[in-house]
């Protein structure tokens, strides 16, 4: 089991309750859907898991350890095992396209010899090695998206999560996306995909968790978005 | 620590030191004038030490003889004065080398034909000056002495001005130490501001807070170690002029050597870099939450 979540709630100072008792088991190598309206705890349970937040009641386990209680210095070495996408990108614009891969290696000390290979091996995996020194102002949003799955991946992380990784995209560039994590999944990363995307989540026929005002109420095996 | 890291730190402060060349210009400044006034103000209370030490040193005791006296007593006086602890140095004036003296100040001609008043006496001088009042108290205690002078009351006087003016001294300079480490930090918050997405990016990806931290510190680093050298430079000429118009001007006050000033510049270096690592830190705290 990857992820495990008990009992989770969480209440933001000033009282909002973001997640209600939420249940949850992931395994090693599923792709599973997080959908539900704006508002709903999508995003919450999604910094959960990479401890942006860390849950008012319950426990979390990532691949067996509690989470939950962990040290304020060991929160990087979590996050070095966690791929995180996002929906504006997060890229830095001054950097080049190799450069921002690169960056996530030499923030976890890799070595030169590793970054130099990994970097255009991932980059290839995305398709966008023939634009690695490019900025990320001369790319395509769907580009600047796959250069952040790029950036998530180089470090092989055992779970890539996105929040609303299309939101910004175009319905074929979502597509586009949808199909390269599809791939990541298939080569056996984990996935975990907080989207809005209907259609998309409909007709690629995945685990699909829904959330309604902090409440999960339906986990499905090969759901469809709902209502 | 690998030093392809190190490397790494370097290469990003340097290029955010580029990067951001206004903001660092800004920030130098910032460190520079603020040494530049933490400077004068330590210059002048070293200064006022010095001068101070120096008026400190000549406090002297005088021990005028009985004229009943003779030779052979005066030399055992002399001896049993010079083994007084905390005495450093002890000299015999005769009544005529007295009387010589006394000439020499007021002038030959007033003096012409009187008999030599003045008695013989002993000048001694005292390890630390504190001790003027015991050592002369103890001094009174031998035969043979007439009277005892050093003073009295200016010397106390004296020690209880250099006091407060070293507290005072002390007081405005952690002020304006502290005035210069608000002023960096905020200069340096400007810095993390603008790179706050990369910190955010940085934490997101799996940085440890130190690997964040560094670049910024030396940044900081750099910005106070240029300013502090900065405002060496600027206090070493001013203060190059005032020495030599004091020495010309005014040549009964002895300033600090200009040598000396160098052993403080040194110190102030490692001040700017502290200055700067502080600020920074203090800067970047906020944004490592992530």
């Amino acid at each position: 089991m990857l992820i495990e979540m008990y009992g989770v709630t969480k209440i933001y100072p000033g009282g909002q309750v973001a997640l209600k008792d939420i249940n949850l088991k992931i395994s090693k190598g599923e792709f599973v859907f997080i959908v539900g309206p704006s508002g709903a705890g999508k995003s919450t349970l999604i910094k959960l898991i990479f401890r942006e937040e860390v849950p008012t009641r319950g426990q979390i386990f990532f691949a067996g350890k509690n989470i939950s209680r962990l040290k304020r210095r060991e929160v990087p070495y979590l996050r070095r095992r966690i791929g995180i996408v996002f929906q504006d990108f997060r890229l830095l614009p001054e950097k080049t396209v190799y450069e921002n891969v690169a960056f996530a290696m030499e923030v976890v000390e890799a070595s030169y010899k590793d970054i130099k290979r990994k970097v255009p091996q991932t980059l290839e995996r995305v398709g966008l090695l023939h634009k690695a020194n490019a900025r990320p102002s001369e790319l395509s949003g769907g580009e600047q998206q796959r250069v952040a799955l790029a950036r998530a991946l180089v470090n092989n992380p055992d779970i890539l999560v996105a929040d609303e990784p299309t939101g910004n995209l175009d319905p074929d560039t979502s597509w586009d996306i949808m199909n390269y994590l599809d791939d990541i999944n298939k080569r056996g990363t984990t996935i975990i995909v907080a989207t809005h995307a209907r259609e998309l989540v409909d007709s690629m026929k995945k685990r699909v968790i829904q959330l309604e005002k902090g409440s999960l109420v339906r986990d499905e095996e090969r759901g469809v978005y709902g209502k | 620590m690998k030093l392809r890291t190190i490397k790494y730190f370097f290469r990003e402060s340097f290029t955010s030191l580029i990067r951001n060349r206004w903001m660092s210009l800004a920030s130098i400044g910032a460190v520079a004038s603020a040494l530049i006034i933490l400077g004068s103000f330590l210059l002048l209370s070293v200064n006022f030490d010095y001068i101070l030490k120096d008026v400190e040193s000549q406090v002297e005791i005088t021990a005028y003889l009985e004229d009943s006296v003779d030779e052979a007593d005066i030399t055992k006086l002399n001896n049993g004065i010079a083994a007084i602890e905390g005495v450093k140095e002890i000299k015999f004036i005769s009544k005529e080398e007295a009387i010589e003296e006394f000439k020499e100040q007021v002038g030959r001609e007033i003096l012409e034909g009187i008999e030599n008043p003045l008695p013989n006496s002993f000048r001694i001088k005292v390890n630390d000056p504190h001790e003027v009042a015991a050592i002369a108290e103890k001094i009174q205690r031998f035969a043979g002495i007439d009277e005892v002078k050093y003073g009295k009351g200016i010397v106390e006087k004296l020690f209880n001005i250099i006091h407060w003016v070293r507290i005072i001294g002390m007081v405005i300079m952690a002020v304006f130490a502290a005035v210069s480490i608000f002023i960096i930090s905020n200069t340096i918050r400007l810095t993390v501001f603008a790179r706050r997405r990369e910190i955010n990016i940085m934490k997101y990806i799996g940085a440890t807070d130190w690997f964040v931290r560094w670049p910024f510190l030396i940044e900081g680093m750099v910005l106070g170690l240029i300013g502090s050298s900065l405002a060496i430079g600027i206090l070493a000429v001013a203060y190059n002029y005032l020495y030599i118009a004091v020495k010309i001007n005014i040549p009964m006050i002895a300033l600090l050597p200009i040598e000396q000033f160098y052993d403080y510049a040194l110190g102030f270096l490692g001040i700017g870099m502290l200055i700067g690592a502080f600020g920074s830190s203090f800067s970047i705290k906020r944004f490592l939450n992530v």
